[in-house]
């Protein structure tokens, strides 16, 4: 220990009895706060709301921002509107990681045919090359393969993906 | 090969270039989830290990403050990458990312108590045991605290690094996240934590927003940050700290600034 100021304003609670954390189970209580912050779980008791409030939406901002590595054009094409487009389909729903996040974001914007010409432009290279179901982490294609979104056209053989059609401007 | 010395920058694919050219350079970081250990290292790294470049694999996924045991695959990863990369050491928060099967998406703070302390312990162990290198705890920016605590924040990271002999990595940035948000007086925190113990620094920007301060990683390093590395280094000057960033990049002569604001206020030599 280095420095030798004991006299740091901590704040002190007095332990129950016994050692126990009053409620004990971390393990429940971790999977309490994480339901609370990603899954639309109640607040856990005890805990201030604000501050778990801005908790969850900080957790979105970075969930955003990390698909959005994922799926560059995806972002770009809903542009000044990503944070709140993405935000608002995250909510609720806990991440199975950023590239799947993405890809089903994608998957709903064209089924509600508001998915933008450069994000179906990316879903078709990415349908063309990968499969993916959905449910489990996506495959590479071995067999040549023709994908279709929001009007674009993309190619896959022997790997290499060539987009045949831009999706209409 | 050295541990880590100066002042260092975070490697990120979208500022590879950037990094490569700075002259003085001695380490950089690696988001360990990022590096696959048996493929090729990414083209930059390669190049910097080949000038004598420190990297060291940040771990953020490893969820050591879990309830439940840290999963074998995960350590074998990290442990893979320390090799693959020649680390002399790695890096992990003290912090859960995941819980009853869900993942949270970023790092979430532990009750500072007894039971966490306990959990927090055995995981370190765990994944000790099977590193190469030795593993550096960093204790993270939250912006709420457990209704339970039992200890405070000083004696909660003493209790785990005397328990499992790890380093420590400080985030001064967080430091002024938490104190900003959760109280507390950031020199006292200071003054109490086993500053000797200090593998490297982490320094990062932030800013406000609806009322807290956020530890964004996308804004530039703001004042009261610097002034708390001088802080530190009054009291004990750090072998190296690392300019953490994260996304909305700026112009590169805005990170070279920054990077020499670490620079002018540690002590150590100029890298750009």
């Amino acid at each position: 220990m280095s420095g030798g100021n004991p006299a740091t304003p901590g704040r002190r609670r007095v332990p129950a009895p016994g050692g126990e954390v009053s409620g004990g189970n971390l393990a429940a209580r971790q999977a309490q706060l994480v339901a609370a912050l990603v899954a639309g779980g109640p607040l856990p008791p005890g805990f201030a709301a604000a501050p778990v409030e801005a908790a969850r939406r900080a957790l979105l901002r970075k969930r955003a921002g990390d698909v959005a590595r994922h799926w560059p054009l995806l972002a770009a094409g809903v542009g000044d509107a990503w944070p709140a487009t993405f935000a608002g389909w995250a909510a609720g729903r806990p991440t199975n990681g950023s590239l799947r996040d993405g890809w089903d974001l994608a998957r709903e914007l064209r089924d509600r045919g508001t998915l933008p010409p450069l994000g179906a432009e990316e879903l078709a290279a990415r349908e063309a090359a990968t499969r993916y179901d959905g449910r489990t982490a996506p495959r590479p294609r071995r067999l040549p393969a023709v994908a279709r979104a929001g009007g674009a056209v993309a190619a896959q053989l022997a790997g290499r993906v060539r987009l045949l059609r831009p999706a209409p401007r | 090969m050295t541990g880590p010395s100066g002042v260092g920058i975070g490697w990120r694919p979208e500022i590879a270039g950037f990094v490569a050219g700075l002259p003085g350079l001695r380490f950089v970081e690696v988001v360990a989830e990022s590096v696959a250990p048996a493929g090729p290292l990414p083209d930059g790294l390669a190049e910097l290990r080949g000038r004598g470049v420190t990297v060291v694999p940040h771990g953020v996924k490893l969820s050591l403050g879990g309830a439940e045991p840290v999963d074998p695959a995960r350590v074998a990863h990290l442990a893979g990458v320390a090799a693959a990369l020649d680390a002399p050491l790695v890096s992990e928060h003290i912090a859960f990312v995941r819980a009853g099967g869900v993942e949270a998406g970023h790092l979430l703070p532990l009750p500072r108590s007894r039971e966490a302390v306990a959990a927090v312990v055995a995981n370190v162990r765990r994944t000790q045991a099977e590193l190469p290198v030795p593993l550096a705890l960093e204790p993270i920016a939250a912006l709420f605290d457990w209704p339970d605590d039992e200890l405070d924040e000083a004696d909660f990271l003493t209790e785990i690094l005397d328990a499992t002999g790890a380093l420590l990595l400080l985030d001064v940035a967080n430091v002024h996240a938490n104190a900003c948000n959760r109280g507390g007086d950031p020199t006292a925190l200071l003054d109490r934590l086993p500053l000797d113990r200090i593998a490297y620094v982490h320094v990062a920007g932030g800013a406000e927003h609806g009322g807290f301060y956020h530890d964004t990683h996308t804004d530039p390093v703001p004042a009261e940050v610097l002034d708390l590395v001088r802080e530190l280094c009054d009291r004990r000057p750090p072998p190296a700290l690392l300019l953490e960033r994260d996304g909305h990049y700026p112009p590169a002569a805005e990170l070279r600034g920054e990077l020499d604001a670490l620079a002018a206020a540690s002590g150590h030599p100029v890298v750009t």
